[in-house]
């Protein structure tokens, strides 16, 4: 095994520079802050006190979990049925749905999202059918309806495919074993598929719900920029008001946030896989 | 209809342009960036610039009359090219805002201009001569000009309430829920330090406390949408009533949209300038006065004015698209006021735009 080790130095290097120089750039800008023309920086926690002890930032931070949580749960509730549905197909069904679902993410993100403007709007496309049973104008897009709208859709995806994986590995025996104890299909489902799918689940929260915590362009685009969350501030500070200081320590807090998340989802993961075996 | 002629015509000079090229033109190609080279010591010129902000043909025509090749960037904001720049990256000529050029002679970013080598600055029209971020000229020659301004719909909101209530028109409830406010600190500020009678360079902290009260106010009163660009197609659509738009922008709004119409509160407005200039650190200073200088000449700023909708720096272009019947005529938009007694200029202020930059994201964030 000893002389493939050398084969890890590029990935190494990669990720030091890629990664690990970036992250620490952003804590050294984050505990420090420009200081005057002999000293040019000087180190503070001044950035970390002005954004927990201010009621707007809690506010914006509290509206982009919630947000983020609504996405993930209506991906679950969705993605769910529709990997279930997908896993039970026969095979060639089952790559061409799996297909059907990824084709939308070979478009560019910010497209999908521009397209979604047009079909909100007020003379879009739903307004347009709902004008014919004269309904409306609704008013869509620019309320938090078009924001989970366009996250949902952007994300969920992820939810499918991780379930829908966890799902089509599943060993069919199993559930044959389940009838021929005498299990019901609600049982076999409940005891059997729902368990071994778990994992899936958890992945899928975490692919799902870390994008959503930290996107800005949806909001922006969608929300109309009255739906400012956490990663519109940190966008807002870096390129208008070239605060590179206060915008890391935000960054670094939605680090630590999403750190701590996954560390939960990982904790959930082991019981829930432990809990299979018992 | 006049767009579509220009674009077929875009064309077709393309097409003729890319055949020209093609038929073994390439030892004359070879030929002429040689005689660049030993003109001006280098036959690439660096250009930074914001997107879509030059005219359709410029480049490919400098290039071709002077044998060189022209790299384009382009830059979002005038603050993320100020991070390149002093990331030490070299460009031969940039096309920052006002305040921004204050910020780069500051910094010693900038070389003087030979004005020897740019004959054509006679070109330039009186009102953008002697503006205060560069008075005589120094550092930097103006690529275009503009202000800010409303745009409304007449058939839906009565010109005789614009025109009386100026900016507060934004504050009036019977319009909410139908406005577009352009999201940036600078601009948004700038409309309330207006509408409250103040300066828009103020630093008296009462003042911008009360312009953020009147920002606040609007935003929880009117509902407003936060939009940038889009608003262009946004407007053109008639999808609200009013918004906040840059005086190029509206030119092209008004142009599409017949039902739209301009107005520059008399309370005052941001009259602003994006200009060229030579870093200090470019590598070839020699072809960018020639660049500047071929801008200047009235083939090149007929190009860009048409193209992009701004004001020309050049004086007989912009005689010509303000007065002729089918270019911008009867076009409140194109043609910024020189005689508004409140007008202003931005004036660098760093610690200022940073204040203003923590207020205005509050302001929004405050839903």
């Amino acid at each position: 095994m000893k002389q493939f080790r050398s084969m890890t130095y590029p990935y190494v290097a990669w990720i030091s520079v890629m990664i690990v120089a970036p992250m620490l750039l952003i804590v050294l800008y984050a505990f420090t802050e420009s200081g005057n023309e002999v000293l040019t920086f000087r180190f503070t926690l001044e950035n970390f006190v002005r954004f927990v002890t201010d009621r707007v930032f809690l506010s914006v931070l509290w509206r982009s979990l919630y947000i983020a949580l609504v996405t993930t749960l209506i991906c679950v509730l969705l993605g769910y049925p529709i990997a279930y549905v997908i896993a039970q197909l026969p095979g060639r069904s089952n790559t061409t749905m799996i297909l059907l679902i990824t084709m939308p993410t070979w478009v560019n993100m910010l497209v999908r999202t521009y397209a979604w403007m047009g079909i909100l709007k007020d003379d879009g496309v739903f307004n347009a059918i709902l004008s014919l049973f004269g309904i409306g104008p609704v008013p869509m897009i620019h309320t938090s309806f078009a924001v989970i709208l366009g996250m949902v859709y952007n994300f969920i995806p992820f939810m499918i495919l991780q379930i829908h994986t966890s799902l089509d590995k599943m060993d069919k025996n199993l559930l044959n074993a389940a009838a021929d104890l005498g299990a019901d299909r609600v049982h076999t489902f409940l005891r059997v598929t729902l368990p071994l799918s778990l994992p899936g689940v958890v992945s899928g929260i975490t692919l799902v719900f870390l994008p959503a915590v930290s996107s800005f362009f949806i909001p922006k685009l969608l929300g109309g920029g009255q739906y400012v969350l956490v990663g519109n501030v940190i966008e807002s500070q870096f390129l208008t008001s070239g605060d590179w200081n206060f915008g890391s320590a935000i960054s670094l807090i939605m680090a630590v946030i999403i750190m701590l998340s996954m560390y939960f989802t990982r904790k959930l993961d082991v019981s829930v896989a432990s809990g299979g075996k018992e | 209809m006049k767009k579509l002629f220009v674009l077929m015509l875009a064309v077709l000079t393309l097409a003729l342009s890319a055949c020209g090229g093609g038929s073994g033109s390439k030892d004359t190609s070879a030929q002429s960036e040689a005689d660049a080279t030993a003109k001006y010591g280098s036959s690439v010129l660096k250009l930074y610039l914001p997107g879509e902000y030059v005219g359709e043909n410029l480049i490919s025509n400098f290039e071709e009359q002077f044998g060189v090749k022209v790299i384009v960037e382009n830059f979002d904001s005038n603050e993320m090219m100020y991070t390149k720049l002093q990331a030490g990256d070299s460009y031969d000529v940039l096309i920052p805002s006002d305040y921004m050029i204050e910020r780069l002679i500051a910094g010693d970013y900038l070389q003087e201009l030979d004005k020897s080598l740019i004959p054509n600055l006679s070109n330039l029209a009186e009102q953008v001569i002697g503006l205060s971020y560069d008075a005589d000229g120094t550092w930097s020659v103006p690529y275009f000009w503009g202000s800010v301004g409303l745009v409304y719909n007449h058939e839906n909101v009565d010109p005789a309430v614009v025109e009386a209530q100026g900016w507060s028109v934004l504050k009036n409830t019977d319009y909410a829920g139908r406005i577009f406010i352009y999201d940036s600190e600078r601009d948004s500020f700038m409309m309330a330090f207006k509408a409250l009678g103040y300066s828009m360079n103020t630093d008296d902290p009462a003042e911008i406390e009360a312009a953020y009260e009147w920002l606040r106010e609007m935003n929880a009163t009117m509902s407003p949408v936060y939009v940038t660009d889009e608003v262009i197609d946004s407007m053109m659509n008639g999808e609200k009533d009013i918004a906040v738009v840059y005086s190029g922008d509206a030119t092209v709004i008004l142009d599409e949209n017949e039902e739209m119409s301009f107005s520059m509160p008399s309370e005052g407005t941001n009259i602003w300038c994006d200009a060229m200039c030579i870093p200090a650190n470019a590598e070839n200073p020699k072809l960018a006065h020639e660049f500047i200088n071929y801008v200047l000449t009235y083939d090149a700023s007929y190009d860009n004015a048409e193209t992009v909708g701004y004001a020309s720096p050049n004086a007989q272009v912009l005689e010509e698209m303000s007065t002729q019947e089918d270019l911008y005529a009867g076009n409140e938009a194109y043609l910024p006021r020189s005689d508004g007694a409140n007008d202003e200029m931005f004036h660098d202020n760093i610690t200022l735009q940073r204040e203003l930059g923590k207020y205005w994201i509050r302001v929004k964030a405050e839903n």
